[in-house]
């Protein structure tokens, strides 16, 4: 009988798999739909309006560069600071940075009035705005990720057939101590200075504080190495595979939650001098709006606070909590909402309080008012559809946790 | 002990004197070449500003002209009738006016009217923020927008103290229900997607300046607020010109200018009602 004998391989993805893969497509299919809406009809189909013109997305920009920072954070402690042990990690650490700051870019996109002129900050400088400055540090430090991370890309196996690049990778990877030192500069420029967009706008009371670069920079190397461990974790759980030894899981645990409790340290402080001993008269009138209007003390104190802060760092730190897996990705997770509000409270309650300039009444403009709906929800999913996606991709195809061949 | 102290003193002391003795000398004529050489940044500077003389920003300073206004807010009675000529002129949305009109009251419960362009601050925070210099100063110390340079971030909108700046959500779906009866449209509807506000109509300031009108003095070269003011409460003029309208109203009249605090420089002056605020 002359059939023709097809090789068959075992089917290579499980159900569990294909059903997870459907579940990022039809998150990537809303997002796909909703981003066609916005490009046809325009913002106005947003519920942002001329009051409160940054909202939700705003706040995953700030939030996803916020989470990337585990990336230069790993490099830097690998390769600058020389404790070798940590370079296990460090692929899945860029990598998430990657995802983190390809996701903002692409919010960003979606958020600017006019998407095709977005090469326009590379073009037309102007060097006093710190929104140009962190445009470039991105672009700059999106390159430095991939020159990072392109060693990794060309060991899979497709790459076979372009020895050239894969050559041109490994030269690039002895680059690695210049690439996490051009990193940490870069990254501890704008990630402060997506603090300083807030903290430098004088005409906003509850923005316009020194503070504000250093409690953004201090949140993002605390949380952006524990969202790294956690999702170390989460993979190790899905693949059954043990990538990475739980002890240097925990050592950056409790790197994470010394760093929230120094980011614990300004932030009271801050709270202290601006709205307890401070009483500026339009501080706190800002505040007493807020209240009124918004459950604020509610989101600060347990959204900030509590979930941010508090919970993080007690699982990090505390030796009967820290040893298990569980607790930490816990509070990796409770960590990473913790910023997410953080970085909402801070643009959107910003905007809630109305401009005050008129000299008879103190607020001519009603207090802003705003929730995002469903268009801005969509993109929402569709950015988390792209970054699981990233990831999934990434877990199932990239040598991320293979280990490295000892150089010096 | 000492002796291995004094080894290593001496260790030092060879390798290290000269270069750090070359490091001292070689930064202290680098100092002295780079602050009062030729390429010392200071070599630009004028001796004013040497001498800490405060500039009065980034905006104004430059040119021959320096456009501002004075807004009397005890002759003001509400009319709107500039923020319709503006609307009408400019072709603005009339749900978002560059040139808003409220009521207000003053601290013993009399009202008054108050209205506001956009002040065109010459330390404008709008000026700063923008990533791409869309919006920037002209020579004369006009706050102007470049429509085919904004990206649309809304930054300007978020800096801008004063709420002066308005976004196009959408695109010019509005009737003008201003036009023609205040106006007829001087300039386009400005795009989807980018930062507008108030221009004090440059349109029809540079044109009276080409044609040796001056700005300001003569109908028809003011910006349409002005023109259209039935009681002369706004007052637009040179404020580098000693001699033009405006200079003699602000040297006549006690004036504020708003959030003077902020240091934002703005170059619209109000004349408060006679009672006080």
């Amino acid at each position: 009988m002359a059939t023709v004998s097809v090789a068959r391989r075992p089917f290579p993805f499980s159900p569990g798999f294909l059903a997870w893969v459907g579940l990022i497509m039809f998150l990537l299919g809303i997002g796909l739909v909703t981003a066609y809406q916005v490009f046809s009809k325009g913002l106005v189909i947003t519920n942002m309006y001329d009051s409160v013109p940054w909202g939700l997305w705003i706040t995953i920009d700030l939030s996803a560069i916020a989470l990337g920072a585990g990336a230069f954070t790993l490099s830097a402690v690998v390769y600058l600071f020389g404790l070798k042990r940590f370079q296990p990690i460090v692929r899945l650490a860029v990598f998430l940075g990657f995802i983190g700051y390809t996701s903002a870019l692409l919010t960003l996109v979606m958020d600017i009035g006019r998407p095709d002129r977005f090469w326009h900050p590379w073009v037309y400088w102007n060097v006093h705005s710190v929104l140009w400055e962190i445009t470039w540090c991105i672009t700059i430090y999106l390159i430095i990720m991939v020159m990072e991370f392109l060693p990794v890309i060309t060991e899979n196996k497709f790459f076979d057939r372009a020895p050239w690049l894969r050559a041109f990778a490994q030269m690039l990877h002895k680059g690695a101590p210049l690439f996490a030192l051009l990193g940490l500069g870069i990254s501890l420029l704008h990630q402060s200075s997506l603090g300083a967009t807030y903290g430098i706008v004088k005409s906003r009371p509850i923005w316009f504080k020194p503070s504000m670069p250093i409690m953004f920079i201090l949140s993002a190397i605390a949380v952006g190495p524990a969202l790294t461990m956690s999702i170390t974790f989460v993979i190790e759980w899905i693949t059954g595979k043990r990538n990475i030894d739980h002890e240097i899981l925990r050592a950056i645990a409790r790197f994470s939650g010394f760093g929230l409790l120094i980011y614990g340290y300004i932030k009271f402080w801050d709270l202290a001098a601006i709205t307890y001993y401070g009483r500026m008269p339009t501080v706190e009138q800002a505040l007493y709006l807020l209240n009124q209007q918004t459950p604020y003390n509610f989101a600060f104190w347990v959204g900030e606070i509590l979930l941010g802060i508090v919970i993080p760092a007690t699982l990090f730190l505390v030796p009967r909590f820290n040893r298990n897996p569980a607790l930490l990705v816990l509070g990796g997770f409770s960590a990473m909402i913790g910023i997410i509000i953080n970085r909402w409270n801070v643009t959107v309650s910003g905007l809630f309080v109305p401009l005050a300039y008129s000299p008879g009444t103190q607020y001519v403009l009603p207090p802003g008012n705003y929730f995002p709906n469903l268009v801005e929800w969509g993109i929402a999913i569709g950015i988390i559809g792209y970054a699981l996606l990233m990831l999934t991709l990434g877990v199932k195809y990239l040598p991320l946790f293979k280990k490295e061949e000892e150089h010096a | 002990m000492s002796k291995k102290k004094t080894k290593i003193k001496v260790d030092l002391n060879r390798r290290d004197f000269l270069t750090v003795a070359g490091a001292a000398f070689g930064s202290a004529v680098a100092a002295q070449f780079l602050t009062t050489g030729p390429l010392s940044p200071f070599s630009q500077l004028k001796q004013s500003q040497l001498e800490g003389v405060p500039e009065t920003g980034h905006g104004a300073g430059t040119g021959e002209y320096h456009w501002g206004m004075v807004i009397n807010l005890d002759a003001c009675i509400g009319c709107e009738y500039c923020m319709r000529a503006c609307s009408a002129i400019n072709d603005v949305n009339p749900d978002k006016p560059w040139n808003i009109v409220v009521e207000e009251k003053t601290s013993t419960g009399n009202t008054f009217y108050f209205s506001r362009p956009c002040l065109h601050c010459q330390n404008a925070p709008c000026v700063e923020v923008c990533p791409v210099k869309a919006t920037y100063h002209r020579e004369d110390g006009l706050v102007v927008m470049d429509y085919d340079r904004c990206i649309g971030c809304r930054y300007c909108q978020i800096a801008c103290p004063y709420d002066a700046r308005k976004f196009n959500w959408e695109l010019i779906p509005y009737e003008n229900p201003y036009v023609p009866t205040y106006g007829l449209p001087e300039v386009d509807r400005r795009p989807r997607g980018v930062v507008e506000k108030c221009t004090f109509c440059i349109h029809r300031i540079d044109a009276a300046l080409e044609s040796g009108q001056v700005p300001g003095e003569s109908p028809g070269s003011s910006p349409a607020c002005v023109n259209i003011c039935p009681v002369g409460a706004r007052v637009f003029g040179n404020l580098k010109d000693p001699n033009s309208h405006i200079s003699q109203v602000l040297a006549d009249n006690p004036t504020i200018r708003l959030r003077e605090d902020l240091g934002a420089e703005p170059s619209v002056y109000y004349i408060p009602p006679k009672e006080g605020l």
